[in-house]
């Protein structure tokens, strides 16, 4: 973006703060909707004060520190803050995107935080977010590929199981990556453009190698990142959800009989549009019951924006939001991203937490 | 030195000098008029005692204070005029108790009206509203007297009494609050009113920490109009009509293309191709009080010679969410070009033809253009001296730096304008305003000065914000 360009988009922000708070009416209740912004309080957490201090950053009109650096990487990029400004205001200008150039600007100027550069590094030696050593599966088969993500891959194992189980039980003909890098979107939404590039091209070259005409992703942040920094792929993007709606009218799904509401990650709501298919594939499965804050206006789980690996308090005690909010709602939490499952079970409380392709899984007679 | 003892007051975690936090308190909207200026430090109080202390360390070092609540909707006011200035973010004040019996609300500054009105209708009540955001402050819009959507029937002032703690540390409790602070429920207690002394200022005598306003029954009852016009005159007739019967609950009269879009809740609409002036009418009442009002209002509707406008019941219905319960959509008037900017005042309903002629002719000669141009009329109960509040906006961008030139000017002249045609007040002590208006206020303005001394003599209160 050029300078102009955001200075003309921060010069609309009124301050009003709306984009601090869930639609209040018709309902007539109140709830925050900025996690850091009610995490540290100071306005610079809100979108406003940020607003403001790119500003001041780019008229170069501020002084490096502690706090500014935590300022700009605490920002979980979810994107509500834009959804509920474009509602009100029609503004042009997507927040998480021009949070992300600050971090670029930052990054450019030698702003990063340590717990940013341990990830770097860990991503320069083993190409995953995790620093492990390189897991492979042998699926070679078929048109549709399934990108695992460093997260379902070294993580949340029971997601890419699920997933690789689902696929043979449809008997879909698929492959996997034998070498499969991160997809880039960690160091991206930290603002290390320059260091995500080798991993894009590893993985465009790979793909183009093996032939797939369609992509499957399980997780948001991946499948965002294809859309996004994968030119000319020419290629298929989907996500889980979308490519079992796709098949369902050939699946044999139970009803598994449980409570669960649904939370919608970020990555594949707000910035994907991706609300309904999650939903639809639950309501044959399961019971589901919505949150308050849903859709446009969930909560995020607090583990974006490489937030989770720099402000691990805050992180967790916005995933224990929500899992507050949950419980009221019912037993089970279901959501269709890694990154969430991930933050949201490790401050469960003994709440259930599944990805949607496990209950899928289960319920594929 | 400062720093460290702002520390020992509110611990850690809340007071700062960092230059980043500090950057985010340094402008508002109104930024062409009152300029980007950081404060040296920011704190954010837990409570009145902590409130109290970092006064009395600011008054015996004679380091300036600037209070904010929420932030919002301030014009400048909260911008500080001086280097090393403390500003005193209020926000983790935000304490709300409802008194059902009393139909009140007792508020901390931190205290939202989107929180109000939550905690309100749990009792079936309701507070007054200004067209401001609903994460706008309670306590500061009452204090700042700038309560309006329903005032031709609520009246403008719905302010019982606060607390307020000066620089020397003192703590003044206003009207029936003096004799007994549980019981906060009357405006007049001993001797003066002290609450109309000292409220509408923008922070320069001291910190509220608590305030207790008036709330109003919610009735289930309720039903809309809008009633389009051509000519001005007609409109107003209308007005005059419902404000001195009394019969409706809300009473706007507004041109076709700016507020309107909040008012209905939809940019979707072609406001355009209705009538040039819009009064918006919203009856409310015990069901058989409801009923006479209503046909009464029909009637008065129908002699008007306005047309009655079909407009989609989902903007009825936001019409009268927005007005009842607070104002989330009004800030759509954001959407039209980013920006606004207003002159808002006090005045006769019959002098508004000429306020808008004057402010069409204001803009035309600093070369804003005309559709740039818009207005807003509110009357007041009770209408003695035909009381309205009278707003006169310029929807502009922001960004557009040779038309703020221009704005600069239209204030400039438009101010000395209202103040020779008439006007009973200005809604609230922005930037430029005042320099005109004690030029004519004789010895008020030396009195109100001299007050303001008793109370903050080292001026460590949002100096520079009045003179």
């Amino acid at each position: 973006m050029e300078k102009e360009e955001v200075l003309n988009g921060i010069y609309r922000c009124a301050k009003c703060k709306l984009c601090t708070i869930t639609s209040f009416h018709p309902r007539e209740e109140l709830f925050p909707i900025c996690p850091s912004g009610e995490y540290y309080g100071f306005q610079a957490f809100y979108a406003p004060g940020r607003l403001e201090i790119l500003k001041g950053i780019l008229d170069d009109d501020i002084e490096e520190s502690d706090e500014l650096l935590k300022i700009i990487y605490s920002c979980t990029l979810c994107g509500a803050c834009y959804e509920k400004c474009k509602e009100i205001t029609k503004v042009d200008l997507n927040f998480s995107e021009i949070f992300e150039e600050m971090r670029e600007i930052a990054v450019e100027k030698g702003w990063v935080l340590d717990a940013h550069k341990d990830l770097i590094e860990k991503i320069r030696e083993t190409h995953n977010a995790y620093g492990e050593v390189q897991s492979r599966y042998q699926r070679k088969e078929g048109d549709i590929l399934y990108f695992v993500g460093c997260t379902s891959r070294y993580r949340e194992k029971e997601i890419s199981e699920s997933m690789i189980e689902l696929l043979d039980k449809l008997n879909v003909n698929f492959q996997i990556l034998e070498d499969e890098w991160c997809c880039g979107s960690t160091l991206l939404r930290i603002g290390q453009v320059e260091e995500a590039k080798e991993l894009i091209e590893h993985n465009i070259d790979e793909i183009k190698r093996s032939g797939a005409k369609t992509i499957v992703f399980t997780c948001p942040g991946c499948l965002m990142t294809f859309k996004k920094n994968y030119p000319q792929l020419n290629v298929e993007l989907l996500h889980s959800t979308q490519f079992i709606e796709r098949l369902n009218p050939n699946l044999r799904l139970k009803n598994l009989g449980i409570g669960v509401t649904y939370h919608d990650p970020c990555h594949l709501g707000r910035h994907l549009g991706i609300y309904e298919e999650p939903r639809e594939i639950l309501s044959k499965i399961a019971n589901i019951k919505e949150m308050k804050r849903n859709r446009e206006q969930s909560w995020c789980c607090g583990s974006g924006g490489g937030v989770r690996s720099a402000f691990e308090e805050f992180s967790s005690w916005s995933a224990r939001e929500r899992i507050k909010e949950a419980r009221g709602v019912a037993d089970t939490l279901v959501s269709a991203c890694p990154f969430c499952k991930h933050n949201l079970n490790d401050n469960s409380d003994g709440m259930k937490v599944y990805d949607v392709v496990e209950l899928v899984n289960r319920a594929l007679e | 030195m400062i720093l460290e003892r702002l520390k020992e007051i509110v611990g850690e975690d809340y007071a700062t000098d960092d230059d980043a936090i500090c950057t985010s308190y340094s402008r508002d909207q109104h930024f062409h008029f009152v300029p980007k200026k950081k404060p040296a430090f920011v704190v954010r109080p837990g409570d009145r005692e902590e409130v109290r202390e970092i006064l009395i360390f600011a008054n015996e070092n004679r380091i300036p204070i600037v209070p904010w609540s929420t932030g919002i909707n301030v014009r400048g006011l909260t911008i500080p005029e001086f280097q090393g200035s403390i500003l005193l973010d209020l926000s983790r004040l935000n304490k709300i108790e409802i008194n059902e019996e009393m139909m009140t609300a007792t508020v901390e500054p931190g205290v939202t009206f989107a929180l109000l009105t939550q905690e309100a209708k749990k009792y079936n009540l309701r507070a007054a509203y200004p067209d401001a955001p609903l994460t706008a402050g309670v306590l500061t819009n009452n204090y700042l007297r700038g309560i309006y959507q329903t005032s031709v029937i609520d009246g403008h002032d719905h302010l019982l009494s606060f607390e307020m703690i000066i620089p020397n540390g003192e703590i003044i409790q206003t009207g029936s609050r003096a004799l007994n602070r549980d019981l906060p429920y009357f405006r007049y207690g001993l001797g003066p009113d002290i609450a109309g002394l000292m409220s509408a200022s923008p922070g320069t005598w001291g910190v509220v920490t608590e305030l207790t306003l008036k709330l109003y029954k919610l009735y289930e009852k309720r039903s809309s109009y809008f009633i389009g016009f051509e000519d001005v005159e007609k409109s107003i007739d209308l007005v005059r009509k419902m404000a001195r019967e009394e019969l409706v609950s809300s009473c706007r009269l507004v041109d076709n293309q700016s507020w309107l879009i909040g008012m209905c809740g939809s940019f979707e609409f072609e406001y355009d191709k209705l009538p040039n002036f819009v009064v918006c009418l919203l009856i409310d009442g015990l069901d058989g009080i409801f009923q006479a009002k209503d046909k009464i209002v029909r009637e008065l509707i129908e002699d008007s010679g306005g047309r009655l406008l079909d407009i989609p019941e989902s903007f009825k219905d936001n019409f009268e969410r927005e007005t009842l319960g607070g104002t989330e959509r009004s800030c759509m008037v954001f959407g039209i070009r980013g920006n606004y900017h207003c002159i808002g005042l006090y005045g006769p309903l019959k002098y508004v033809p000429e306020y808008y002629e004057l402010h069409r002719k204001t803009a035309r000669e600093v070369g804003i253009p005309e559709d740039y141009v818009y207005f807003y009329v509110n009357p007041i109960a009770r209408f003695h001296g035909q009381l309205c509040y009278v707003e006169l906006d310029i929807f502009y961008d922001g960004s557009d730096f040779d038309l703020a030139e221009k704005l600069k000017e239209y204030n400039k002249r438009q101010m000395k304008n209202l103040l020779d045609l008439g006007i009973y007040g200005w809604f609230r002590p922005y930037a430029g305003i005042i320099e005109p208006s004690i030029e004519r206020a004789g010895y008020l303005t030396e009195l109100w000065k001299r007050f303001n001394e008793v109370v903050d003599p080292k001026h460590i209160m949002n100096p520079g914000k009045l003179w």
